[in-house]
Order: structure tokens, then C-alpha cells, then sequence
């Protein structure tokens, strides 16, 4: 294994501040952002431009350069439903310190997006999921079979280049449902596969003192299953100081008095 | 080599079926694949696909047997060999190295007998115990030099049998290699000639004889198809010799192969032990030899040849490898009892510390050091530094006062002055309540300040 | 087929540290493979050998070392001549006499004797304190102080004494300096932090992991310089890509297999050649498994590794 990979996801038109500062251009929101996520440690950042119909090229390629000229090149995952715009970012992505993340593939619409990490030798986020919620570890496995299977047939390194995304399931609503995600990933972990996933949809809903407990007892549960990576909020220092932790335990980093300030 | 998983998978039924425990085929493939499951769990596996499977489970290094050890080395089967290769990991860290390395001195048929004679007596003459081993050369390298009739190698070859060594016949002439097996075969020796020109000669010769073949080329690639070949004809007792083209290629062979064959993709062609031949790679010049020795046995050699043994290189060189080769989960431990340094008797003070080797070496060294005669008495402190075995309560006034009864102490040694580690000087009250004839006297808490201390003693006419 | 070779590429390279000045300096570390895999990566730079010679001069040395330094007055004579041994890339200067149980020089005697080694050989230079920690918690800054400009290691800041140490060389005389942890991975890790928490400059950091001799504990010493390297470059854990530095005689001389007499055990051969095989093996023990350097006595050991490390690269 290695250590644990963190995908901050702080970078989304979901936030309306990033909205407004990607439509209208604006590097110092995004670069402020940027820049407090990978000072907590982030190794990859999250580039959320959303459908983005019709400019998702330009604002990906301004996207993806300007961060990587800010911060030496810094790797990071391509998140739109806009294929044409992960492409245009793939264009002029520099690879110095990671293969660029297509976010994501799953085994609905969302397929060929296989194929497009493949023919660009991107790293994809294979989300096992098809239409609606999967019902069981059966179904989960199905779905993660048909990705392997359109990794496979386009020539993907599967092991190292397709990230498997269990589905994380919010708690309140389907909490008797979360052991068969964790047990899923342990699954994913056996046959040799790596692992992500949105990490804070366990908590969504609870309320925000609570949020950063329910996350570091996930991680700490998915880490022990063999998880590997997960798109997370860097800038919440328990869970941080809890990967950092498990990935002591884990025996990723060799322990030091000091291992959480560094 | 290992089957990935998508090979596997396309050996299963694609039935899905989940009698294997596994939800799908695909699944159940890729836990193959990653050992995390055995083939066998699937009843609806052909015979040829679970042929395939389990050739690519063997142990990805294998081990090979060769000579039959001296009866000393080995009290209850004086038969048995010794075992080379069988490593499973790069790192001693990771778990214990299986198969120690061996060493040879070398005599050849460019020498006068009396050479010969000389070599196989200093050889004969290392002969040590240290820490519960016995260390001895173990192999002789038989040359045959160009020019030598078969007659000559094989005499040479009888007369270093005769020394009850294990015999490696470093010969590439086949009418020699032949007579030479003639005369020594029943010794299990290794016939150590094969390379790509005549590997076919000489895996007859090899195989009709019964013993390990040496492969070697002029490179990595040459070597590797050279044993692919004559695993093609069926043998697989081989042992890589590294080859002599130069230092920086027979130590990028002995890695790289060793990488392969530990890779996660095991490529068992390239998982055999190994020659390092340092007498060939630094001719006649011994302080050269120890460098390289000393290199081989921490990357990858299973022997190494060196051209004479001398004590001077064998006492740092099988001290060595003894620590290599130790398990590292598992602290080394000294056999408690009574160690007289620099010359004491029943007279010289005693000292006690735990039988943790490090620990133990530590403050004997320094006692050496001091130069004062002294007897430095170790229990069974559960193999842990002092502090550690006193929190334990496995070295206690108890436990010392219970060790010197046992080991009868009182009767063997005459003085009465024990010096306890300044650690543990808590136990000093106890001690001298249970030993009431002693004087218990608290030394210093380091190592390093025992020849001070027990320097000052001598002067005050303590000890 | 030829092998498939499964080469190892790191993305991380240990630091490369000069020592010295001018023409004279040699650089510590700057690999990024495991030690002589230049088939994974060819290297730019050797592992590197230290002569040392110590303060109290011949008074305590065997008596192959007396024969060699023959001739030799003062400490500096000792330093000309150790300096022109074939394969030393920077000379060692021990100050054993600080010691307070020994010697317990003062420390502006020791300070004159590392200030008149220096100025009289034109050579990279490790000044290394008598290991006593208070005694050397005040020598090395001084030292640091006197040395100015020379850009030398200073061994070694510890656990204990490492902000003494640490301000003084690292930040306040900018020199180098090592940092000394006794076979434990983890302090190792720690110390580097604390050191660069101190605000050094952790390109001027040096390690000394700890050593043993070939048979004494070294499995110890194994385990550690692989994992530290294996941390190193496989986690690229910053913290612990300082080259390592490997006092190699202070473990070998004394040792039983290579001070003992030969009247004592006359089966054992030659005392001197007794000695010169341990320190061989134990240095290419070390330089095997991760050391970036080793410090060594023997002109004769010296050759010997030094003719290993030009054959390996």
C-alpha cells in the first residue's frame, strides 16, 4: 500500500463563492482556497467546475493552469459531467506530480468516461454504482466488474488507475447501511484494487460540530478496511490529524513525537 | 510467472455462481490473483487451468540443497545438506532471512600440492563457536585452470573432498567436470560450469550425476536464458554463479535477480541462490576480498567464495551474517552464566546484567576495555534491555538471588562484591537482604562509564 | 527472452550536503536508489570515507596506528599526514580529551587544537565532541564559533542537547550539522524535526543513526539504515532524506576480535590484520544497507573501501 491520498474538495461550484469566482475569472478566490487546502495537507485538489455547458473547455484549461503554475504543478482531479472540458484540462495538465483524476466513471451514463481516462493515461474514479442506490454488496460488485471488465478492455492498469468508489451512504436515512460500504471497500481491498470516495456524504445533514467526528470515525473505519484514498475537506483538522494517524498505524509513515506537525 | 487477474478470471467458469464465497468470477479472480484466496474454493475449475494456477504458486524462490554437512555441524542427521536460497523477502526487517550464506576458500590446479595442503590446513584450523554457532568454512572451491588434464582435477577434487567439506567444481572442461564427478559425486557437490555454450554438456553430465548445476553468463539476460533453457530440459537444481566480469555487474545480478523472482509477479526463472565468486572478482587481493565478502552476504550471495579464508576475515564475517541472519522480531539472547573477562577467577569481582545481547555486549565490551579482571554474571532476564526486564519483573533481587543458587554461585566464585546496573539500583535494599554475605555495590547507568568505574575500584583496591 | 529487470525509481533523492570549502569540499549523499543500485539510476554521487584522529593524539592508539603516524609530534602532524591518505575524502577530529570522566580537557584547549587542525590542513573537516552530552553541549558551539567559515560537520547534536547545538551550528556559525540518534527509527525521525523546528536548515543536516560492530548487535544497525533509507526514498518522508553518517572505528577497535592480543590468542593471527577486517566489513556493512559516509582509522581499511565504492559506480 502507501500513504493515504487526500482529494480536497473545497474547489466546486457548489460553494457559491467558487461559482462567482470561476464564471467570472477571478484566480484570488480559487487560489486562496487552493492554497489553505493544500497547507492542510491536501495532495490532490478537486476541480468542481459543474456541467459547465457550453464554456467547460476554457474554464477547465484556466482552471487547470492556473493552479498548477500557482502551485507547482499540483495534481489534480478533472470533476465535471462535461466530457469535452476534462479533456481541454487533460490538454494542458502537467504530469510532474501525478496523473491527472478523471471525476468520475460509473456503470450508468457515465461509462465512457473509462475510456476517456484510458486514452488519455489518467487516473479514473470508478463509482460503483448504476441507476439509484445499489441495494446490496451483490449489486455493488456487479457494477465494479462492469468498470474492471471496460478498464481491462481498454488496456487500463486496473490496479493502479482505476479508483473504485464504494458509494458513501448518508447515515441519517440509511444507517443501517454502512457497514456493507465499509465492508465493500474490504472487499475492493482483497481483490488488490484501490479506493475513494466522497467521505463527508456519510455526515451530510448532522449538524456541523458533529460532522467532523462522524468523518474521522469513517475514514479511520474505511482506513482499516483498506481504503487508500478519499475526496474529503482538508481543511477540517480532526480528520486530517486522524488520517495522518491511521496512516501511522498503518505502518505508511514512520512514526515521530512530532508526526502531526509535519 | 503469476497469473493476473483478468488471466484467472478467464480460467473460471463466468458463471457467478457464489459457491466460492465470492459474489462474482471477476471477484473471485482478482483474490486469487492477490493470494487472498486459494483456487481450490472454486469446484467448477478445469484441471488445466488449476495446473496452470498452481505452478504460479510455488515459492517464488527455491531452495536448493548441496553437500552433505560435516557430522559436527549437524549432531542428529549426519547426512543433511546445506540449504541455500528460499528467501522470501529483500529485507531482514520485513521477516528472517531463511538460509544463511556459506563461505569457501579455493584451491586450484594451478597450485603445487603443498599449496593445497596449506590452504586445506588453514582452513581446517577456523573453527569456532560464537553465540550457539559453529563457524567454519563450510565449502571448498575446486578450480580447474586451463591447461589441467582430468586426472589432475580430479585428484585435486578427491583431496579436497577429503578435508569433509562441501565441494563446489568450478570447472567448464567437460572431460575434467566428468572425472571430477566420477571421484566426488557421492559428496553432492555443485558441478558449477554451465553457460550458454555448453549448458547442454554439462546438464547431462549434472543431471546423470545427481547434483546442482552452476549456471553463468557474461550478463544478467544471458544468465536468465541460460537457466530458461536448461529448465527446458528439465532441471531445476541450478545455483546462479554471479559471474567475474566485473564487481558492479555480478552485484547488479545478484539484486536484480533477487528482485524478479521477490517480485509481486514472481519470475521463478530467476529464483535460485547464488555464487559470488569474490577470489575470481578481486584476485589476490585479500583486504578487497573481505569488502566484497562482506557485500555478498548482505545483498544475495548464498556462498561466497573467498580465495583463502583467514580468521582476520572470518571473525567480522560470520559475526556478521550471524546478525544477519537472526530473526528481527525476536531479541537476541545470551545463555545465562558466568562470563570470566580479562583473565578472572573465583577472586575477581562480579557484575551482573540481562541476558539481552546488546546489552551484553555492550557492557562486556566495556569491561574488556577496562582491563580489569571481572566476572560478569548473566540470568535469564527474558532477553530484554535492564530497564525494560526490571519493569517486567524479570530481573529482580528475586530473580538475581534465585541465579546465584542455581548457578551455584557461592561455591564457584570466591569474592562477594557484586556491582548491580545503576538502572536498577533500587534493588540494592532487597539484594542485600536476600544475599546477606554480599556487598552490593550500585554501578554506573551507562556502559561507557564502567572503565572508570571499575578502574577507580581497582585503585581503591576494590576489585 | 532477456530478464524482465523490475527497476526502482524513486521520486525522492537524499539530500546531497558539501562539506569544506573551495576547492576542498566533498558532498554527502544526493542518491536516489538504494545504496550501489546503479542499475535503477546511475549515480552522481559515491559514498564517501572519513579519517579520524583524535585530540589525545597516539597516546591511546594501537600500535599499528602509533607505526603509521610515526614521526608525528602534535595533532596537527597526525592531520598533515592523515589527509594523504589514498581514498579519505575528509579527516575526522575527535575531542575524547573534553571528556570529564578522562582527560577533561578544557574547552579552549580543545577549541585551539580544532582551530590549529583546521588552519593547517586544507580539507573537508568533521569535528566530532567526546560524547560526554553537557560537556558537548558547550564544546560544539564554541567550536562552531572558532571554525567559522569552514564550513565543517559538527557531531552531534542529541536528544538532550540538540537546541545548544543546533542554534549554534546550524543557525547562529552556519555550519553542519549531525544529528545523532542511537538505533531507533523513530527518534531519528524526531530529532530531524526538532532540528528543523529549531529553524535549521535542514540541507545542512547530517545523520548519524547509530553503529555497532559486524557481530555486535549490528542487526540493529541493519534494520535501521533500511528502513530509515526505505522511509526515505519510498515515502519520500522528508524528514529523514539527510545523508547518513556512519562512525564506523569508534565500534570496530575495540571489540575482542580486533584488540586482542596475539599472545592472548595466537590462532587468531595477526592483531593488525584482525582489526583492519572488522573495520572492512563493518563499513561496507553500513555503505551496503544506507550510510552516505562512513568514518574509519586504517589507511589500509580506507583503500580497501575505497576501492569497493570505485568498482560498485
Amino acid at each position: 500500500m502507501a500513504k493515504f491520498i487526500t482529494i480536497g474538495e473545497r474547489l466546486s461550484t457548489t460553494a457559491p463563492a467558487v461559482n462567482k469566482a470561476f464564471l467570472a475569472r477571478d484566480p484570488e478566490p480559487i487560489l486562496a482556497r487552493a492554497k489553505q487546502q493544500l497547507e492542510a495537507g491536501a495532495t490532490y485538489l478537486d476541480v468542481n467546475i459543474g456541467p459547465a455547458e457550453g464554456y467547460g473547455e476554457d474554464l477547465m484549461k484556466w482552471a487547470v493552469q492556473l493552479l498548477q503554475s500557482n502551485f507547482d504543478n499540483v495534481p489534480l482531479a478533472l470533476d465535471t459531467s462535461n466530457k469535452a472540458a476534462i479533456e481541454a484540462g487533460i490538454s494542458v495538465y502537467n504530469r510532474a506530480k501525478g496523473k491527472p483524476i478523471v471525476n468520475s466513471a460509473d456503470a450508468a451514463g457515465r461509462i465512457e468516461n473509462i475510456d476517456l481516462a484510458a486514452a488519455n493515461d489518467a487516473i479514473v474514479i470508478a463509482l460503483c454504482n448504476g441507476e439509484g442506490i445499489a441495494a446490496d454488496n451483490d449489486e455493488r460488485m456487479g457494477y465494479c466488474q462492469m468498470l474492471l471488465e471496460r478498464g481491462m478492455e481498454h488496456g487500463m492498469d486496473v490496479n493502479e488507475d482505476m479508483w473504485f468508489d464504494p458509494l458513501f451512504l448518508v447515515i441519517k436515512g440509511m444507517q443501517d447501511k454502512q457497514m456493507d460500504v465499509l465492508n465493500f471497500i474490504g472487499d475492493l481491498t482483497d481483490m488488490g484494487l484501490k479506493t475513494t470516495g466522497g467521505l463527508s456524504n456519510n455526515s451530510n445533514g448532522m449538524p456541523k460540530h458533529i460532522r467532523p467526528i462522524m468523518d474521522s470515525a469513517m475514514v479511520a473505519m474505511a482506513m482499516m478496511k483498506g481504503m487508500t484514498s478519499a475526496i474529503v475537506n482538508p481543511n477540517d483538522l480532526r480528520l486530517m490529524e486522524t488520517i495522518k494517524s491511521c496512516d501511522i498505524i498503518r505502518n505508511e509513515t514512520l512514526y515521530a513525537d512530532s508526526y502531526l506537525e509535519i | 510467472m503469476a497469473l493476473t487477474g483478468i488471466q484467472i478470471f478467464k480460467l473460471t467458469p463466468k458463471k457467478n455462481c457464489k459457491e466460492c464465497g465470492s459474489p462474482t468470477c471477476m471477484a473471485f479472480a482478482m483474490k486469487v490473483a492477490q493470494g487472498a484466496v486459494g483456487i481450490d474454493k472454486c469446484p467448477y475449475m478445469s484441471e488445466d487451468a488449476i495446473a496452470q494456477l498452481s505452478e504460479a504458486s510455488a515459492p517464488p524462490m527455491k531452495t536448493i540443497e548441496i553437500g552433505k554437512k560435516p557430522f559436527a555441524d549437524n549432531k542428529n542427521d549426519t547426512d543433511a545438506s546445506f540449504k541455500l536460497g528460499g528467501e522470501t523477502v529483500l529485507f531482514r526487517h520485513e521477516k528472517t532471512f531463511v538460509n544463511k550464506t556459506r563461505y569457501a576458500s579455493t584451491v586450484s590446479t594451478a597450485m603445487d600440492a603443498a599449496k593445497v595442503d596449506q590452504i586445506l590446513t588453514d582452513m581446517a584450523k577456523i573453527d569456532y563457536e560464537r553465540i550457539g554457532d559453529r563457524m567454519y568454512v563450510e565449502f571448498i572451491a575446486v578450480d580447474h585452470t586451463d591447461g589441467a588434464s582430468a586426472d589432475a582435477y580430479a585428484e585435486l577434487a578427491k583431496k579436497a573432498a577429503a578435508a569433509n567439506r562441501a565441494l563446489i567444481l568450478n570447472v567448464k572442461d567437460e572431460a575434467a567436470a566428468a572425472a571430477a564427478l566420477e571421484a566426488v559425486k557421492d559428496t553432492k557437490p555443485v558441478l558449477n560450469g554451465a553457460d550458454a555454450s555448453n549448458y547442454e554438456a554439462m546438464n547431462k553430465l549434472a543431471t546423470g550425476a545427481d547434483v546442482v548445476l552452476g549456471v553463468t553468463g557474461s550478463n544478467v539476460d544471458e544468465i536468465y536464458d541460460t537457466i530458461a533453457a536448461i529448465e527446458k530440459l528439465g532441471n531445476k537444481k541450478l545455483i546462479v554463479d554471479l559471474g567475474s566480469v566485473s564487481v558492479k555487474d555480478a552485484f547488479a545480478n545478484a539484486v536484480l535477480l533477487r528482485r524478479a523472482c521477490l517480485d509481486k509477479n514472481p519470475d521463478r526463472t530467476a529464483g535460485y541462490p547464488t555464487i559470488a565468486n569474490v577470489a575470481k572478482l578481486a584476485p589476490g587481493d585479500a583486504h578487497m576480498q573481505t569488502a566484497l565478502a562482506t557485500l555478498f552476504t548482505m545483498k544475495y550471495g548464498s556462498i561466497v567464495i573467498v580465495e583463502e579464508m583467514t580468521y582476520a576475515q572470518a571473525l567480522p564475517l560470520y559475526g556478521l551474517r550471524q546478525n544477519l541472519f537472526t530473526d528481527p522480531q525476536k531479541a537476541p539472547r545470551i545463555e545465562p552464566g558466568i562470563y570470566p573477562i580479562n583473565g578472572a577467577e573465583e577472586n575477581s569481582i562480579c557484575l551482573t546484567t540481562v541476558d539481552f545481547a546488546l546489552t551484553y555486549f555492550l557492557v562486556s565490551g566495556e569491561l574488556e576495555r577496562s582491563g580489569v579482571p571481572c566476572n560478569l554474571l548473566i540470568s535469564d532476564a527474558g532477553g530484554l534491555s535492564v530497564l525494560t526486564s526490571w519493569a517486567a519483573g524479570k530481573f529482580s533481587a528475586g530473580s538475581i538471588a534465585k541465579y546465584i543458587q542455581e548457578f551455584d554461585i557461592e561455591n564457584k566464585i570466591k569474592n562477594r562484591t557484586l556491582v548491580l546496573p545503576g538502572k536498577v539500583a533500587v534493588l540494592k535494599g532487597d539484594l542485600e537482604a536476600k544475599l546477606p554475605d554480599w556487598n552490593i555495590v550500585v554501578g554506573p547507568t551507562e556502559a561507557v562509564q564502567l572503565v572508570k568505574f571499575l578502574k577507580d575500584m581497582q585503585a581503591n583496591g576494590q576489585a | 527472452m532477456p530478464l524482465n529487470k523490475k527497476l526502482q525509481k524513486f521520486s525522492a533523492t537524499v539530500r546531497s550536503v558539501e562539506l569544506g570549502t573551495g576547492d576542498k569540499t566533498t558532498t554527502l549523499g544526493g542518491s536516489n536508489t538504494y545504496p550501489f543500485y546503479t542499475f535503477d539510476n546511475p549515480t552522481t554521487n559515491t559514498a564517501k570515507i572519513g579519517i579520524e584522529i583524535s585530540d589525545l593524539g597516539l597516546a591511546e592508539e594501537p600500535d599499528c596506528m602509533k607505526e603509521f603516524y610515526a614521526g608525528c609530534e602534535t595533532v596537527v602532524d597526525m592531520a598533515k599526514k592523515a589527509v594523504t591518505v589514498e581514498g579519505a575524502d575528509f579527516l575526522v577530529l575527535k575531542l575524547i580529551g573534553g571528556d570529564p570522566n578522562g582527560e577533561n580537557k578544557s574547552i579552549e584547549e580543545l577549541v585551539e587544537t580544532a582551530k590549529s587542525v583546521a588552519d593547517a590542513v586544507d580539507f573537508p573537516l568533521v569535528v566530532e565532541g567526546c560524547k560526554n552530552v553537557e560537556k558537548d553541549s558547550q564544546l560544539l558551539p564554541k567550536v562552531a564559533e572558532a571554525l567559522q567559515g569552514k564550513n565543517v560537520l559538527l557531531m552531534s547534536a542529541k536528544e538532550e542537547n540538540y537546541k545548544n547545538i543546533g542554534a549554534a551550528a546550524g543557525l547562529a556559525y552556519d555550519q553542519l550539522l549531525g544529528a545523532e540518534s542511537a538505533v531507533d527509527i523513530n527518534l531519528a525521525k524526531q530529532l530531524n524535526v526538532l532540528i528543523k523546528q529549531l529553524g535549521v536548515d535542514v540541507g545542512k543536516v547530517v545523520m548519524n543513526v547509530g553503529s555497532a560492530a559486524a557481530g555486535y548487535g549490528f542487526d540493529y544497525c541493519i534494520s535501521t539504515l533500511d528502513r530509515v533509507k526505505g522511509a526515505a526514498l519510498g515515502q519520500s518522508d522528508d524528514s529523514l532524506l539527510m545523508p547518513i553518517i556512519t562512525p564506523v572505528a569508534d565500534e570496530t577497535w575495540s571489540v575482542k576480535e580486533a584488540s586482542a592480543s596475539e599472545e592472548d590468542v595466537p590462532e587468531w593471527g595477526s592483531v593488525v590484520e584482525r582489526a583492519i577486517d572488522m573495520e572492512i566489513t563493518t563499513a561496507v556493512a553500513c555503505l551496503s544497507c544506507g550510510s552516505d559516509a562512513v568514518i574509519l582509522k586504517h589507511p589500509t581499511s580506507i583503500a580497501a573501501v575505497a576501492s569497493m565504492i570505485k568498482a560498485l559506480v
